[in-house]
């Protein structure tokens, strides 16, 4: 029986209309889900809020990264879009996404100070915020990462912030985008600036 | 003069016309003869057009000049998950138009996933005098100043329903728009609204309303509110409440029990978002009169649910997360002898192991105790083929079997074979399934079950599954009665969709995405089918700078008497005879 079908499917390709038989290219490009940033509803906001899953976020394809997993072969779960698989409607994955979503608590050392703190990284939406909030909260002047210029005054009131990996290295916090410093963030230092 | 027995005045057949309401039979009827056709087309009152492309409002309302009852629906359906992008099209505004200058008495309007401007709103607030129903099911492209269009100007309004759409909510104020002598609303559906409603309006309207039956509020309205919306409202047929949680106060929840307890006719519960599990039992005193109980959003335990559940005797639907386990599902399957559609979505849909005690057992315990099962819809991260056997033969009497196994590609867990001979015993069994959605591991053999046993089939979804073109072509050459397509990720191509052509046209619509199309082959399938709209979607480009062999990104043909659509956004080309005009 089969091989009578697919005899008859050369059969019909092979009519001058048919074209030739297709490549096995994988598509170039899965990154097109974008929700609609314009309206103020709460499944855009939430679409555009993080999910702990530190995997998928590690490879999250709003990052502009053009994964192309091949569909001949699972992709991994690193490499697959959480934004179209399951197929959850939008309603349903804020509810589930805001439920997981507690909290992300690092700890957070000052240079010169033996006792740490602890932050919920997740409060804040990127770098300007948490720069804000540590500033605060240890009373000094943090460099926001964005910033080019060079303190001026080297003293002691002058601070960087930077951040071990998950590999046990220490990095300058700002270089990469803010979800993908999430996902790597084990612990925060804020070291001064005229150290680094 | 020999009168022929058969020729009825016009009145009388259409008079015997106004029985017959189903699209089918109408359609029937009209191609009987001429004459049939025309007094068929002036008492037609209602009209369904599954795919808004497939027709244009000229061509409608030329037919049917007397419309009283439009539905539209607009997006492919795998539009809900995110695969089609913004701006790809399904926009109302042409049709409201239309409308409103041809058909001044229409009184229904329902659409979905339709994009839906206010000032389309406005323009049906203004337009049609004796307007009922509004229905703006997953739409989107309005916001709430549209929605005061409609209640300061519906006077006749009965329904209002936004299930599911995207409203930009600027303020609670448009329910104040109603006027004080309007009562007319039976049915009000605002559970999609982020922002809070003015409450004391939304009271006043609620309690002024005697016809009021439905009633879905959103998450922003506060539990301690309720009571008195429900003592306002006590005919309340079917009700979504906010967010059911609150400070735990005796006064609070007693206050809620009665108010429940004083809805008699109450037969429809949704909601429930942020429950806290100690005012669950607020409920339970009409448990026993629920048909239909939507536990979605309710992220509580499984004991709490299986009190819940175990008390619904009468229960034909329920929707609930994964959270019942299959210890619950165990209880469901013993309490409830009437269920007729079970629904399970997953409580954490993006982790890597499974957070709930829930498998297939859970299915397989409803499939054995339930004995009107019809309609399923169940989240899982595993499955067997035994499992979807003994389901297939103690529910032959299933029409809609959609099972999601999370993990694409999960071979059934107990032999690591994949799962073709379970799904084939499904469509072997239940002669009378209408849809179907597949998962896990499957090769092309599944698509030969199909083909050879899905004789009823309507809707066919597929992801990750299949070997080769010989997969598609079994459902397209098999399946007689389909007429929804929608694949994604799987190794499908050119050979089997072109030696197909013909049948596509007697389907609604295919969508491919992530599959083996080539671009050449869509042309091929555009030039050769001048009836459907081969449209080819690709956000990184035309396709055309590419190899006619390349890949297309995504694929969606559908049957239409319209032409090609004028409104496609830039990644959208239809291939048609023109088309290589066109693109370059």
């Amino acid at each position: 029986m089969e091989e009578m079908v697919m005899a008859t499917l050369d059969l019909i390709t092979a009519s001058p209309h048919s074209s030739s038989s297709s490549s096995s290219s994988p598509t170039t490009d899965n990154n097109n889900n974008h929700p609609s940033s314009s309206s103020s509803s709460s499944s855009s906001l939430c679409l555009s809020s993080i999910s702990t899953r530190r995997t998928d976020l590690s490879t999250d394809l709003r990052l502009g990264l053009s994964l192309s997993p091949s569909h001949y072969s699972t992709p991994s779960r690193e490499q697959r879009s959480s934004f179209d698989w399951p197929p959850v409607k939008s309603t349903l994955r804020c509810t589930l996404v805001e439920k997981s979503q507690i909290s992300l608590f690092v700890k957070v050392y000052m240079e010169g100070i033996p006792i740490g703190r602890k932050l919920n990284l997740l409060a804040h939406h990127n770098y300007h915020a948490l720069v804000k909030a540590l500033a605060n909260m240890f009373r000094t002047t943090i460099l926001c990462p964005d910033s080019h210029q060079l303190p001026l005054i080297s003293g002691n009131n002058v601070h960087v912030l930077t951040y071990e990996d998950q590999e046990g290295d220490w990095m300058m916090v700002g270089d990469v985008p803010w979800e993908m410093f999430l996902t790597s963030v084990k612990k925060l230092k804020i070291t001064r600036a005229d150290r680094c | 003069m020999k009168k022929a027995a058969y020729s009825f005045p016009e009145e009388v057949l259409e008079h015997v016309f106004s029985f017959i309401v189903s699209d089918k039979d109408r359609s029937s009827i009209s191609l009987v003869c001429k004459s049939w056709y025309e007094i068929e087309r002036w008492c037609r009152r209602k009209v369904f057009v599954g795919n808004c492309y497939a027709v244009s409002p000229p061509i409608l309302i030329k037919r049917f000049p007397e419309l009283r009852s439009v539905t539209l629906k607009g997006k492919p359906h795998f539009a809900d998950f995110n695969l089609v992008p913004e701006g790809w099209g399904g926009f109302a505004c042409p049709w409201i138009r239309a409308m409103a200058g041809a058909y001044p008495w229409l009184e229904e309007i329902r659409l979905k996933r339709m994009v839906v401007s206010d000032e389309s709103l406005e323009i049906i607030a203004k337009s049609f005098r004796n307007f009922k129903v509004l229905v703006l099911s997953s739409c989107e492209g309005f916001t709430t100043e549209g929605l005061a269009a409609i209640a300061a100007n519906c006077r006749n309004l009965r329904e209002l329903d936004l299930r599911e759409s995207e409203v930009e909510d600027l303020s609670g104020r448009w329910l104040s728009d109603f006027p004080d002598s309007y009562t007319s609303l039976e049915s009000l559906n605002i559970s999609c609204l982020g922002n809070e409603v003015n409450l004391l309006a939304l009271e006043r309207l609620v309690s002024r309303c005697p016809n009021l039956k439905t009633l879905r509020l959103n998450r922003a309205v506060p539990l301690d509110r309720l009571p008195n919306l429900l003592r306002g409202a006590p005919q309340l047929a079917e009700l979504g409440t906010g967010a059911y949680t609150s400070e735990m106060r005796p006064d609070v929840f007693s206050n809620l029990a009665e108010a429940f307890a004083g809805c008699k006719q109450l037969k429809t519960l949704s909601g429930f978002w942020d429950v806290l599990p100690s005012y669950l039992p607020a409920v339970y005193p009409i448990c026993s009169q629920l048909i239909s109980l939507n536990l979605s959003y309710a992220t509580v335990q499984s004991p709490d649910l299986i009190k819940l559940v175990s008390l619904c005797e009468k229960l034909q639907k329920l929707w609930v997360l994964d959270y019942i386990e299959d210890d619950g599902l165990e209880v469901l399957a013993a309490s409830c002898k009437d269920l007729r559609e079970l629904r399970v979505f997953p409580s954490d849909p993006f982790g890597l192991e499974p957070n709930v005690a829930l498998t297939e057992q859970g299915l397989v315990s409803v499939s054995e105790g339930c004995p009107k099962l019809q309609s399923v819809l169940y989240f899982c991260r595993q499955m067997s083929n035994a499992a979807l056997n003994t389901i297939a033969r103690n529910r032959p009497n299933l029409t809609r079997f959609r099972l999601c196994i999370i993990e694409p590609r999960s071979p059934d867990y107990l032999t690591l074979q994949p799962l073709d001979d379970g799904f084939g015993a499904i469509v072997e069994h239940c002669k009378d399934l209408r849809r179907l959605s597949l998962s896990g591991l499957l090769t092309d053999r599944v698509f030969e079950y199909i083909g050879t046993y899905g004789k009823k089939l309507e809707m066919l979804s597929v992801a990750f599954a299949g070997d080769s073109d010989l997969g598609l072509h079994h459902v397209l050459s098999g399946c007689d009665n389909l007429r929804k397509l929608e694949i994604r990720d799987c190794p499908f191509g050119d050979k089997a969709l072109l030696a197909n052509a013909a049948k596509l046209e007697t389907m609604r619509s295919l969508w491919m995405s992530s599959c083996s199309v080539s671009f050449g082959a869509c042309k091929v399938l555009g030039q050769k089918m001048p009836r459907l709209n081969v449209e080819v979607m690709d956000e990184s480009g035309p396709p055309d700078s590419r190899p006619e062999s390349s890949p297309v990104e995504k694929l969606y043909v559908y049957r239409t008497v319209a032409g090609p659509r004028l409104d496609m956004p830039g990644f959208v080309w239809t291939m048609d005879d023109d088309s290589a005009l066109r693109i370059s």
